[in-house]
């Protein structure tokens, strides 16, 4: 079994990679909107995947092709991440980091039970497929990937070089890194907080979006699986100390070759959760020791 | 010379910012002795090495002649240190009363379950802890206001609650960080007094920081100047105020 | 506190107590099982009582500690003949000592970062820990555990009333021990450490000591109601302890408010009640109870920020209470005679 498990672990790795840029994807959004907002967005993987139902429902209900699903979830995760942030986040400033924690819970909760009552509890979906299902052998392997893994990695790793780049060179990227590091001073400064906190959910979420779309292919697709693709956000984004983006990209890489590597040897259920809050301990526990350094965003 | 309380050549850095460099000082039991100095001279630093909030780069710090290096804060509580906060650490939920009660708890041999069953004994330590608390905001007048909330409280009272509070743990050192800061005129001649009935009534021992120099040179038996993280003068209150060096780091501050 | 005011209070407790012991009495078994329900669910809000409303921590794995305390007693009921009471105080307990486990990062992270770490295990349990394969010695692998109900001092606890009044007896008990703790040294010592914790430890307190207890004993509150609904319901499922119900009992309460002891029995019933009102009322299923308190809970916070059950307590306690008028000094243990004799 340990044998069978070792000539799998080729294929393994570019799933493991494929996950991990997804993940890179999701944890990008929560980072931009933390750092930004200073909220922690717990219902960050509701949105990934009410959006995503969203997109399911166009291509695959409607039979519309798959990329005018993506856009329309892209559009909906800008939509809620519009409202979370004007009606709940908004009227909410200045009042304790966990009151608003609380009330991403809450947004969690009301997208979960809306989800599931729409397309349905528990149930299998069908994946939303952007491109085809064939592949191409890796040449001198027997590695066949897919053209849609391939897509989702090209696709991942565009969005977190094309948000680092607007982080850094654009007029917005610069307010929001500059709220980010001192609203109070931003504000002095001219820069409309409340307009670039707002932009940062609408990104984040739809960053998230985007996420959720791609990774329907990979995992059980169904309302509640969706909903907790937010831990494995959240691992990734704390190995990034949650302002970090490369070290948030680097931690969600390693996360989803840590979580596929395993099934190569075990086929007990749950073994990547396992592996997932093994991670989510190790980063907390080494990346909050007191005296860490601090890393600085983009 | 060993006293109460014994720095030998504390330093400790921040970053860029040497905060404490070679810092010796000693306290011995009955004094009040001043520390002053400019604003971020390392004074509140200091007072966080003696409690043990932080941890000095080097230096050793005795009390009682027993070494403190590797004693958790609420260790060092128990040996008999208290303090105040310059930016005031009320308990700001809780009343005035509970406030001063917290010490008492502390000390006291109280557990959760017998809390929890209501067992004689913690009723008995309940109404101990209770009468000594009011004691002692009678003794700082502000039993008036002990049913009030800590937060809801004016700056001068805010301060005596601090006061009040250290008291609790029936210490015998006291650590005042700036406990003047905030009061008008008439409060801090009050506070000099208060000051002088505390050392009387408890035989408490006292560091005293703060930057109202007539309090200082009021009540102070001795005084150490820290400029810079370096004790720049130390002596009675008359050498301290009368040393060029002394004027010259003042003076440095207002130019 | 005026007397009147605890007139009031106690009148209200008694006629409280009255009514959920007389009504179950005249409902049918599905009620009076959903009662028992919402007693057990009442013991989780109580163990968010302690540890939100004292320490100021949110968990959102409350039911992986209640499903400790069931499959505790499931497997050693079940599994291996014990009897219940045994295996329930070894259920707490296993529960609390999982409680302090899982505090250990707490006492470095800060709030948000221990919410992260709660979820992290609520899914460790639900997915991995508890899945058929892993642990099947303790969570019954496929076939769940099926144990009996017991009987209290002879008494069978098979009828639904019966059984009833055993867990609401029991709700009562914890309450009134959380009760004596929170307005004893304890609930102030916690209190301090919320506020304060810079000055708490400054003052004596070991925080660590302190934190870990809060924890072991809000754990342990969870175990306790695990052990009881494991047999109530006659089995251990994982399903009934994931991460979903950990979520929706942490929004519960914190609509009721986690700043009350009565806050337990009535999110006990909210969590129980309003699906049976919903379905048997309005034209929206069970099922969309989630959503209906993901709505209560962001418009709370965004409007009543203490909670409703606290806020209404609060309103009535003022009606009743005005300010007290400043406290007079005792005379016959004067001030200075009480600490010439207690600061020595
Ligand atoms: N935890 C810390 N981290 C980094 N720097 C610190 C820290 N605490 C103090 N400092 C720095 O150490 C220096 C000494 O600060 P400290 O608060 O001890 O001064 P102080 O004498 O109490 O001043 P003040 O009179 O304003 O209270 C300052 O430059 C301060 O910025
Ligand atoms: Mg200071």
């Amino acid at each position: 079994m340990v044998l069978a498990g070792v000539s799998l672990l080729p294929g393994f790795t570019v799933i493991g990679i494929v996950l991990g840029g997804i993940y890179a994807l999701a944890a990008i959004g929560l980072v931009l909107i933390y750092r930004v907002s200073g909220v922690l967005n717990f219902a960050h993987g509701a949105v990934a995947m009410f959006s995503t139902f969203v997109a399911y429902q166009v291509s695959v209900k409607s039979g519309l092709p798959g990329w005018l699903g993506l856009i329309a979830a892209i559009a909906v995760g800008i939509g809620i991440g519009f409202i979370i942030e004007r009606f709940t986040m908004r009227p909410l400033t200045g009042r304790p980091a966990l009151t608003k924690v609380v009330v991403t819970i809450g947004w969690l909760l009301v997208l979960q039970t809306l989800a599931g009552r729409i397309w349905g509890q528990n149930a299998y979906h069908s994946p939303v497929r952007l491109v085809s299902k064939s592949g191409f052998r890796l040449i001198g392997t027997s590695v066949v990937v897919g053209y849609d893994q391939l897509t989702t990695v090209i696709v991942a790793v565009v969005l977190a070089l094309a948000t680092a780049a607007v982080l850094r060179f654009t007029t917005l990227g610069a307010s929001m890194r500059a709220v980010a590091d001192d609203p109070e001073s931003a504000r002095l400064w001219g820069i409309s907080v409340n307009r670039v906190t707002a932009a940062s959910w609408m990104v984040g979420s739809a960053m998230a979006a985007i996420a959720g779309v791609l990774i329907t292919p990979l995992i059980n697709f169904d309302t509640f699986s969706l909903t907790l693709v937010v831990i494995d956000a959240f691992t990734a984004a704390l190995i990034g100390r949650l302002t970090s983006l490369p070290y948030a990209v680097v931690g969600a890489g390693l996360l989803g070759l840590a979580q596929t590597y395993p099934r190569a040897f075990f086929n007990t259920s749950g073994v990547s959760e396992a592996v997932t809050f093994g991670l989510l301990l190790i980063a907390l526990a080494v990346l909050f020791r007191p005296g860490a350094r601090k890393l600085r965003m983009a | 010379m060993t006293g109460l309380l014994d720095l030998y050549d504390v330093s400790i850095r921040f970053g860029g910012v040497q905060a404490l460099l070679d810092v010796s000082l000693h306290v011995r039991t009955g004094e009040i002795v001043g520390l002053i100095g400019p604003n971020g001279a390392g004074k509140t630093t200091l007072f966080n090495c003696i409690t043990g909030v932080l941890r000095p780069d080097t230096g050793r710090i005795t009390y009682d002649g027993r070494d403190l290096a590797g004693v958790k804060t609420h260790r060092r509580a128990r040996l008999g240190i208290a303090r105040t906060f310059q930016n005031l650490q009320l308990f700001g939920r809780m009343t005035v009363l509970e406030n001063v009660m917290v010490p008492i708890d502390a000390f006291s041999p109280r557990t959760p379950v017998g809390d929890a069953f209501r067992l004689p004994t913690a009723r008995f330590e309940e109404r101990k802890a209770e009468e000594r608390a009011r004691a002692l905001l009678y003794f700082l007048d502000l039993l008036d206001v002990a049913e009030l909330q800590a937060a809801d409280l004016a700056v001068g009272m805010q301060r005596r609650l601090e006061l009040a509070r250290a008291l609790a743990s029936n210490p015998d050192l006291l650590l005042l960080d700036e406990p003047a800061a905030g009061l008008d005129a008439r409060e801090t001649a009050e506070l000099a007094d208060v000051l002088f009935r505390i050392r009387e009534q408890f035989g408490v021992t006292m560091l005293l920081v703060d930057h109202d120099m007539a309090l200082v040179m009021r009540t102070c038996d001795h005084i150490y100047v820290l400029d810079f993280g370096r004790i720049i003068s130390e002596g009675p209150p008359e050498h301290v105020r009368d040393d060029p060096q002394v004027i010259q780091a003042y003076l440095g501050e207002v130019a | 506190m005026t007397a009147d005011a605890r007139v009031v209070r106690w009148t209200a407790v008694g006629v409280g107590i009255a009514l959920g012991v007389l009504i179950p009495a005249f409902l049918s078994n599905f009620l009076r099982s959903l009662a028992s329900d919402a007693a057990i669910a009442g013991l989780i809000v109580l163990s968010l009582v302690v540890l939100t409303g004292l320490v100021g921590q949110i968990s959102f794995c409350q039911y992986s500690f209640a499903a400790i305390g069931a499959f505790t007693v499931g497997s050693l009921v079940a599994g291996h003949h014990w009897e219940f009471w045994l295996a329930l105080l070894v259920g707490v307990c296993f529960a609390a000592a999982v409680g302090v486990l899982v505090a250990i990062p707490a006492l470095r992270l800060s709030g948000l970062f221990l919410a992260i770490l709660t979820i992290g295990v609520a899914l460790f349990f639900d997915r991995f820990l508890l899945a058929p394969g892993t642990w099947d010695s303790f969570s019954g692998g496929t076939s769940s555990w099926r144990p009996g109900r017991p009987s209290f001092f002879g008494i069978g606890l098979r009828g639904e009333y019966a059984f009833y009044l055993f867990v609401f007896g029991i709700l009562l008990v914890a309450c009134l021990l959380v009760w004596n703790l929170r307005t004893g040294k304890t609930g102030r010592v916690l209190r301090a450490v919320r506020e304060s914790e810079v000055a708490a430890s400054t003052v004596g307190l070991n925080l660590t000591a302190w934190k870990l207890t809060a924890f072991g004993i809000s754990a342990a509150l969870a175990g306790l109601a695990g052990g009881l609904s494991a047999v109530r319901v006659g089995s251990a499922s994982a399903g009934s302890y994931d991460f979903l119900h950990s979520v929706i009992i942490a929004a519960i309460a914190t609509v009721v408010g986690v700043g009350a002891i009565t806050s337990a029995p009535v999110g006990g019933m909210f969590l129980l009640f309003v699906p049976e009102i919903m379905r048997a009322w309005t034209p929206f299923s069970t099922q969309w109870f989630p959503f209906v308190t993901g709505i209560l809970l962001i418009f709370q916070l965004v409007y009543a920020p203490d909670g409703a059950v606290v806020d209404s307590e609060r309103r009535i306690m003022r009606r009743l209470h005005p300010p007290a008028p400043p406290p007079t000094a005792d005379d016959t243990a004067t001030p200075e005679r009480v600490l010439a004799r207690t600061s020595t």
